[in-house]
């Protein structure tokens, strides 16, 4: 067995390293963290959420313009973690491959195909020297008519799977011990507490109180199979509910 | 999407003469979930477990024993995505011989061409070997087959074989248990212990999977069914 050094490209192109890993795609992950955002999905019984920041670092920037919730399908959305740039060029081929496959097949493409088509384009960074990782980890959520509500993630190694919950970002870790937590003693949450679970799940790890201003919140459920995002007027109920609750 | 290739191999010789890429992609392997694989008279199984790092992931959306044609399944060791890429491959390349020659493909064919393709990786500008190392059953002639295809591009006809954590143990409790005359009922059951040995919790129907090739052709275990084998191990 070679037990040996690295020619030193290891860290710079995505070869293995003598312990047989890839560092560039570990790098990437740290990426995702620059953003300095945490994004929160979890589902319910009959709803799934997606729940994001809004940071507006600057008072000159449209907040309405500012936004890391994208329609991926008519009842396929995601949430963007990570560098800005590499999430814009992640959600375009994602909306171009699910247009490809209604063209090509005369249905919309399901969410764990789509899922699975882009971790399939990740996965391809992570062997091709000439092309790095992208530093951006996407969250899809959707209403399939097969599968009932559904949370995927796919990641910069080429990995992905569904999920009942799952977080991205600065505070992932601490965001998958809440939800596991809560996951452990009930998964059949309705409507309204799927969405005030993501959102106490975000203000609980980043110990800040919202205005809706400051949140994103993205929503497919079985009533509304449409993928949208909710309005301050929606959000604000829900973080009353939540401050009454407590 | 893909620009231009680097025109020159990343794998390239060491002065004693090694391809040290690969031997790199083989500690990938060793590092990976346990993979087992076990050739009985009248079939084939493949096991491996399925851990998953949190219960918030969801046990059946992924999955890890596939079907490559009606009578051909495979498992792995090692890095998912690439696997899943040397699925997409497997299955195109047996469409394909199946449209030049109008017969489904035997398993030694597919075999060889899926480790050409991963010898392509090592050798071929800008790319790295596989992180997988492949466990291929299938059925075809009146026989079981059972292949392991690795990084290199190297393929092995197994009678029993473990792959990734620990599979030196694995490999030793095989060729104990092992014997020609096992039926494919002994050869899942058999597989499970070997399973057993360096599984670390309570076994279950949603952290392994195992896939069965016979007469019958390929096909996954319900949970139910491995519930049942696994009922009768206790």
């Amino acid at each position: 067995m070679a037990r040996g050094t690295s020619a030193g490209f290891d860290r710079h192109i995505t070869i293995f390293s003598p312990e047989g890993r890839l560092y560039q795609v570990e790098y990437a992950f740290k990426a995702i963290n620059q953003g300095g955002l945490t994004s929160v999905s979890c589902k319910g019984e009959d709803t799934a959420v997606c729940v994001t920041q809004r940071k507006v670092p600057d008072k000159l920037l449209d907040p309405s313009t500012v936004t890391h919730m994208h329609q991926l399908t008519q009842n396929v959305g995601c949430v963007m973690t990570g560098m800005q740039s590499d999430s814009r060029y992640q959600v375009m081929v994602a909306q171009s491959e699910a247009n490809n496959f209604k063209y090509r097949y005369g249905y919309d493409m399901p969410i764990n195909v789509l899922c699975r088509r882009i971790a399939d384009i990740n996965q391809v960074y992570t062997q091709n020297a000439e092309m790095r990782p992208l530093g951006c980890s996407m969250i899809l959520i959707g209403y399939d008519d097969e599968l009932g509500p559904c949370v995927y993630k796919t990641d910069p190694a080429g990995y992905y799977c569904g999920n009942r919950a799952c977080s991205a970002g600065v505070k992932q870790t601490e965001a998958n011990s809440f939800l596991e937590k809560k996951y452990r003693k009930k998964t059949n949450y309705n409507h309204d507490e799927t969405i005030q679970l993501a959102i106490t799940c975000l203000m609980t790890v980043l110990s800040a109180d919202f205005k809706p201003s400051e949140i994103e919140v993205g929503v497919v459920s079985k009533d509304e199979p449409k993928f949208r995002t909710l309005t301050e007027q929606e959000i604000d109920f829900h973080l009353s509910a939540i401050a009454e609750r407590d | 999407m893909a620009t231009e290739r680097y025109s020159f191999s990343l794998t390239t010789f060491s002065p004693s003469g090694k391809l040290v890429q690969i031997e790199y992609a083989l500690a990938a392997v060793a590092a990976g979930a346990p993979a087992v694989g076990i050739k009985a008279k009248d079939g084939v199984v493949l096991a491996t477990e399925k851990k998953h790092k949190s219960i918030l992931v969801e046990e059946h959306s992924i999955i890890k024993v596939e079907m490559i044609t009606d009578h051909i399944g495979m498992v792995y060791s090692g890095m998912g995505p690439d696997y899943r890429l040397l699925v997409r491959q497997a299955r195109k390349v047996a469409q394909q011989y199946f449209r030049t020659y109008l017969e489904t493909i035997p398993t030694t064919q597919l075999v060889q061409r899926l480790a050409a393709i991963m010898q392509e990786y090592t050798q071929s500008g800008g790319v790295r070997p596989f992180g997988v190392s492949l466990l291929i059953c299938g059925w075809d002639t009146d026989r079981p087959y059972l292949f392991q295809c690795d990084p290199s591009g190297a393929y092995f006809p197994w009678k029993a074989t473990a792959m990734g954590k620990n599979f030196i143990n694995g490999k030793t409790f095989l060729e104990k248990r092992y014997n020609e005359d096992l039926e494919l009922d002994d050869a899942v059951h058999t597989a499970i212990l070997t399973l057993k040995e360096s599984f670390e919790g309570q076994m279950s129907s949603d952290n392994i999977e195992i896939g069965i090739c016979n007469a019958k052709g390929f096909r996954r275990l319900t949970p139910a069914e491995v519930q049942d084998y696994l009922a009768n191990i206790a």
